[in-house]
């Protein structure tokens, strides 16, 4: 299996606390990850610094074999990478469907005159654009929920959008930040039914998540954080068979 | 009738502005009234364009002013001293304004909210005290002439000439700033507003779009100056003053923030209102402030989106 993502030494540095320290691994291609450790762990910071919104003190990120140091995020969003945000980044201003819309848009001519002159060809790929939106959001199950306003979309339909705007673009790796945070037991196991079948897709996805039973019922491998080291890696099962995991988990001796 | 239900609802606001532009002739009977709607329109230019960038992109600007003088005086002064023909002054303005918007988006477009108010309205002064204290060059606080814009041998003097030239680019740019929100653009445009961050993570290069509006906005502002300078045939550093930088945004807030039509709107109003306050010069201000307070408190989204959303599908 060639890895999609390697990662080396890689170290983050917060005014001298090391929230992620010297931490190699790698996610190898069309597996579902998860990254898993107790609060403070530095889950966060390392989805941050994977995606380009942190850059890192010290190591490298290599992904799909070319060194990512320095690349924004819209530029990691070119080479194949997508994510979504625990605290729900949806924009407000825009309906359902746009909002999906604009994560196509590295698919469309976006370019200026073009699109101030709505050329034919800005109108077509708009058309195809709305199209595939629509289709995405049957997917992840608001099809009835295209044109609402997402003010008015409950707090799970937004973690759906989220997802589906991530798909517009088309990711080769797929970042989930919490995906089932602030969702019941049903609405969980619904997005873990999801989350398999986007990589059923051919989608990488790297999930990092609090819900031990989804992380444990979809993923093909875990890796384990405590104090931004690593702790285990393995199975789901090898994981919850790890003492030191237990230990971590559970705060025992 | 059907076919008029097909034609979508921004465009079939963009024929309605444009009856309205052709017929309010009809009730003009002499040339004061044509100069006071010839500065609704060029008010109205100003803000169609800053209301791309406030409203759509969620940027303010307390600048724009300064874009609307550096426009004006640059023709001026290329025309009446160096002799340039005013058809050549006038586009060597605007890309006079958009190299200056753009070699100052990259730096100022990195702040946000108030940051990005405060670079903005320290540009606009700057260029005011640019424009009032080069007096070699731009006749200091007096201004300077500029000479009439000629078509076809002749110099337009006429007010119903101006009016009918700035209609028609007034309708050009409002169509073109539908289309522009209405495609890839301007969606990535308005995620920048929404999240900036979830823009950027789906390719969105979020300096880049801001910097492009940025400029776009500046070049209509620098526009309105242009036509402005050549149809009063004067003008003064009083074009860049700060007060009207307040105006232009205060006109887009008013009639509402990413509604295009609403910034007209905004524009007519805040135009017309101190011709029907003369003679009570004093509350003038009293009584714009009161305005935008209410606006503010009671329809937060502005004037033409509240009212919209009385109407079924009658966003934009």
């Amino acid at each position: 299996m060639k890895a999609v993502l390697e990662c080396r030494e890689l170290t983050k540095s917060f005014g001298g606390v090391d929230a992620v320290a010297d931490l190699s691994f790698s996610i190898e291609r069309g597996h579902i990850h998860s990254i898993i450790g107790p609060n403070g762990a530095g889950k966060t910071t390392l989805i941050n610094l994977l995606t380009g919104i942190y850059t890192p003190t010290q190591g490298s990120i290599r992904l799909a074999d070319r060194d990512t140091r320095g690349l924004a995020p819209y530029e990691l969003a070119r080479r194949g990478l997508g994510r979504t945000f625990q605290n729900l980044q949806v924009c407000m201003n825009m309906s359902a469907i746009e909002n999906v819309m604009v994560g196509r848009h590295l698919r469309l001519n976006r370019r200026f005159i073009p699109a101030l002159l709505r050329l034919k060809s800005v109108r077509a790929g708009d058309r195809d654009c709305r199209e595939r939106a629509t289709e995405l959001m049957r997917f992840v199950g608001l099809a009835d929920q295209i044109d609402a306003q997402p003010s008015e979309m409950s707090y799970g339909a937004l973690k759906r959008l989220e997802l589906a705007r991530a798909l517009a673009a088309e990711p080769e790796l797929l970042f989930l930040d919490e995906p089932a945070a602030g969702l019941n037991a049903n609405e969980t196991h619904a997005i873990g039914v999801l989350i398999r079948e986007v990589a059923a897709r051919g989608v990488t996805v790297v999930l990092v998540e609090h819900d031990m039973k989804l992380v444990m019922a979809v993923s093909d491998n875990v890796l384990v954080l405590n104090y931004g080291r690593r702790l285990a890696q393995g199975t789901p099962t090898q994981v919850q068979n790890d003492p030191e995991v237990v230990s971590a988990y559970l705060g025992g001796a | 009738m059907d076919w008029l239900k097909r034609i979508p609802l921004p465009r079939m606001g963009l024929i309605v502005l444009a009856l309205v532009l052709a017929g309010a002739p009809l009730l003009f009977s002499n040339p004061y009234q044509y100069d006071v709607a010839i500065h609704v329109l060029i008010n109205a230019m100003v803000a169609v364009g800053l209301n791309l960038l406030m409203g759509y992109a969620g940027q303010i600007s307390l600048g724009h002013a300064g874009f609307f003088g550096l426009g004006a005086y640059v023709t001026a002064v290329l025309s009446a001293s160096y002799g340039w023909p005013v058809y050549l002054s006038m586009p060597a303005a605007l890309v006079v304004v958009a190299i200056l918007a753009f070699v100052i988006a990259r730096p100022i477009l990195r702040l946000s909210g108030h940051y990005l108010a405060m670079a903005t309205l320290g540009l606009g002064i700057l260029i005011s005290i640019v424009l009032r204290t080069e007096a070699g060059i731009t006749g200091g606080p007096d201004g300077m002439m500029a000479p009439p814009l000629s078509i076809a041998g002749t110099d337009l003097y006429d007010e119903r000439y101006w009016y009918a030239l700035i209609a028609v680019l007034l309708v050009i740019t409002v169509w073109l700033a539908l289309n522009l929100i209405d495609s890839p653009v301007g969606r990535a445009l308005r995620a920048v507003h929404g999240s900036e961050v979830a823009a950027e993570v789906v390719g969105v290069h979020t300096l880049g779009y801001k910097v492009l509006i940025f400029v776009v906005s500046a070049v209509l502002a620098g526009l309105a100056g242009v036509l402005t300078a050549h149809y009063a045939g004067f003008v003064t550093p009083d074009l860049a003053n700060f007060i009207y930088s307040i105006e232009f945004v205060t006109m887009v807030v008013l009639g509402g923030m990413a509604s295009t039509y609403g910034a007209l709107i905004g524009a007519l109003i805040l135009t017309l209102l101190p011709q029907f306050l003369t003679g009570v010069d004093e509350l003038e201000m009293m009584i714009l402030g009161a305005i935008l307070m209410v606006v503010v408190i009671f329809m937060p989204t502005g004037l033409v989106p509240t009212l919209g959303r009385l109407v079924p599908g009658g966003r934009r």
